[in-house]
């Protein structure tokens, strides 16, 4: 039993091992091309039919080792680098770097033109399509702008299948996406291109910036004026509240002293009413005290003044009265006696007159004669006055010596001799001198010569004028 | 055979589809869904992208013509 089983498994294990080698699955991204026995048999597929080999996607097949052959072609996504330099519909030239993205087609018939071409050459497949796209892409871009390139898709990728798509057809591919990835730009087209709108964007954008900034600055400036004025209110009115206190503070704290202040005020007010009042009673105290016995002294102090005063007028009066009787009287008896005077001293002083006028008319004489003595010869005259004169003149010409209490003469008599001719010579010599003096003076003036001895007579010796005073006290003393 | 697993599908455009210009349409086969090329049935006829079109023929391999529904 267990030998028929083991044999069994064995077999069954055998059986699936030769149906594992010969099954093949065909995976969702590959096809697998079996060609060789009975390959054209396969009633579904009309294509394979025609070509003598049989396509087989998406199952699995059992394939006879020796009698068929199995290979697969990959329906993977391919993609293809271009890289194109190429002229656009405005002549500008370009670099286009771009991708193409392809893949076998799912159908039998792009299987089979796929496999016909490339099952030997799968590698090199993306090399084959570069070849062939470099030369469509150039086409491509010669029918359009730069402009389309960058903006029109739907433009691009319809070209794309009217340039490729049946070429592509013909080797079994189709198209899923050609991008454009890069458009190498020499002449700056591109970026002219956009620099009107960067250049109004960047405008738009500063004029923006400018504009929010004003705003923003003029609502800040109108938020700081608030806060300036909301601090300036909460200044003033804390300042208010402020003065306030203090104000109520300074009250409070001169409450104190002023109600003191009040009070003492009150009793010096009541100590002056006090005052005020001693000082009436005072007043009537001295009134009574001293004032009206004053006044009563003062009254008869007054009265008996008066009384006396009235007294004494009268005495006065009668006094003077007496006196201007006694001084009327004397008045009366002296008038009578100066004039009884008066007539004597008339007569006294006419007496005397008529004298004196006699005696100058004799002495008027005397010098007119005199002078006419003088004008006949001069020298007798003088030497007649200085013999006159010359004890006087030799008087005081020995008066020095006369001060010398012991003379001693050195030279004896003629010593003395001498001295006295010397002191006679000084007395000559005087003449000499006072006759040069007369000669000027009878030179300067005969008019003048009668009168001048007369006016110098008494300064020198009063020869001439001797005889008048001598006269005038005997007249003057009859007047006493 | 494969001509009757195309036709009379809907199928939505995908590339303006006008005289002159190679069309696109996608169409749900094989589990999937594929790009055609596509053109007009009949003459003269722009059928815009997004419209919904009926395939009326089929040529193998990638191409069919479609008229608007």
């Amino acid at each position: 039993m267990i030998p028929i089983l083991i044999a069994a498994g064995v077999g069954i294990i055998f059986v699936v091992g030769i149906v594992k080698l010969m099954w093949r699955v065909a995976e969702p991204n590959e096809a697998l091309i079996i060609s060789g026995l009975r390959a054209y048999r396969n009633p579904d597929n009309a294509v394979a039919e025609s070509l003598g080999f049989k396509i087989v996607t998406g199952k699995g097949v059992l394939v006879m080792p020796g009698g068929q052959n199995v290979r697969r072609l990959s329906l993977d996504l391919q993609a293809a680098q271009l890289s194109v330099d190429c002229v656009t519909q405005q002549g500008i030239p370009v670099g286009v770097r771009g991708v193409v993205i392809f893949k076998v087609g799912d159908d039998y018939a792009s299987i089979a033109n796929a496999a016909r071409r490339f099952l030997d050459q799968q590698n090199k497949m993306e090399a084959r399509v570069h070849n062939v796209f470099a030369g469509h892409l150039r086409a491509m871009v010669g029918q359009l702008t730069i402009e389309d390139m960058i903006r029109d898709r739907e433009k691009l990728t319809a070209l794309t299948r009217a340039s490729s798509g049946t070429e592509m057809q013909k080797l079994g591919l189709i198209v899923d996406s050609l991008q454009i990835q890069e458009i190498d730009d020499p002449t700056g087209y591109i970026k002219n291109l956009g620099r009107p709108h960067v250049a109004a964007v960047a405008s738009q954008a500063r004029i923006a910036e400018a504009q929010a900034d004003r705003e923003a600055t003029e609502q800040e400036q109108i938020a700081a004026a608030l806060k300036a004025e909301a601090a300036r209110n909460s200044a003033i009115k804390q300042s208010g509240f402020q003065a306030e206190v203090d104000e109520a503070a300074a009250r409070a704290q001169q409450a104190g002293p002023l109600a003191e202040a009040t009070a003492h005020q009150q009793v010096v007010v009541e100590q002056t009413k006090v005052a005020q009042l001693e000082g009436d009673r005072e007043e009537q105290r001295l009134q009574a005290t001293v004032r009206k016995p004053a006044d009563a002294r003062a009254y008869e102090q007054t009265t008996l003044a008066r009384a006396s005063r009235d007294a004494q007028i009268s005495a006065a009066e009668a006094s003077a009265q007496e006196t201007t009787l006694v001084a009327a009287a004397q008045a009366e008896s002296t008038r009578i006696v100066g004039d009884a005077d008066a007539h004597a001293r008339r007569a006294i002083g006419e007496a005397d007159a008529a004298t004196l006028a006699a005696k100058g008319l004799a002495e008027a004489e005397a010098i007119r004669a005199r002078a006419d003595a003088l004008s006949v010869n001069q020298d007798a005259v003088i030497g007649q006055q200085l013999a006159e004169q010359w004890p006087a003149i030799v008087e005081a010409a020995a008066k020095p010596f006369g001060d010398v209490d012991q003379m001693i003469l050195l030279n004896g008599a003629t010593g003395i001799a001498e001295l006295l001719t010397q002191a006679l010579s000084q007395g000559s010599a005087g003449f000499q001198l006072a006759r040069s003096l007369l000669s000027g003076q009878s030179q300067s003036g005969q008019a003048q010569s009668g009168q001048a001895p007369a006016g110098r007579s008494p300064a020198d010796n009063g020869s001439v004028s001797i005889p008048a005073p001598t006269s005038a006290p005997p007249a003057g003393e009859p007047d006493k | 055979m494969a001509d009757q697993i195309m036709l009379g599908k809907t199928a939505r455009v995908t590339g303006t589809i006008m005289p002159g210009v190679v069309g696109e349409v996608m169409v749900s086969v094989r589990g999937g869904a594929e790009a055609f090329h596509a053109y007009a049935a009949e003459d003269g006829v722009t059928i815009a992208v997004g419209a919904r079109v009926l395939v009326v023929e089929y040529h193998p391999p990638r191409t069919v013509f479609v008229t608007r529904l």
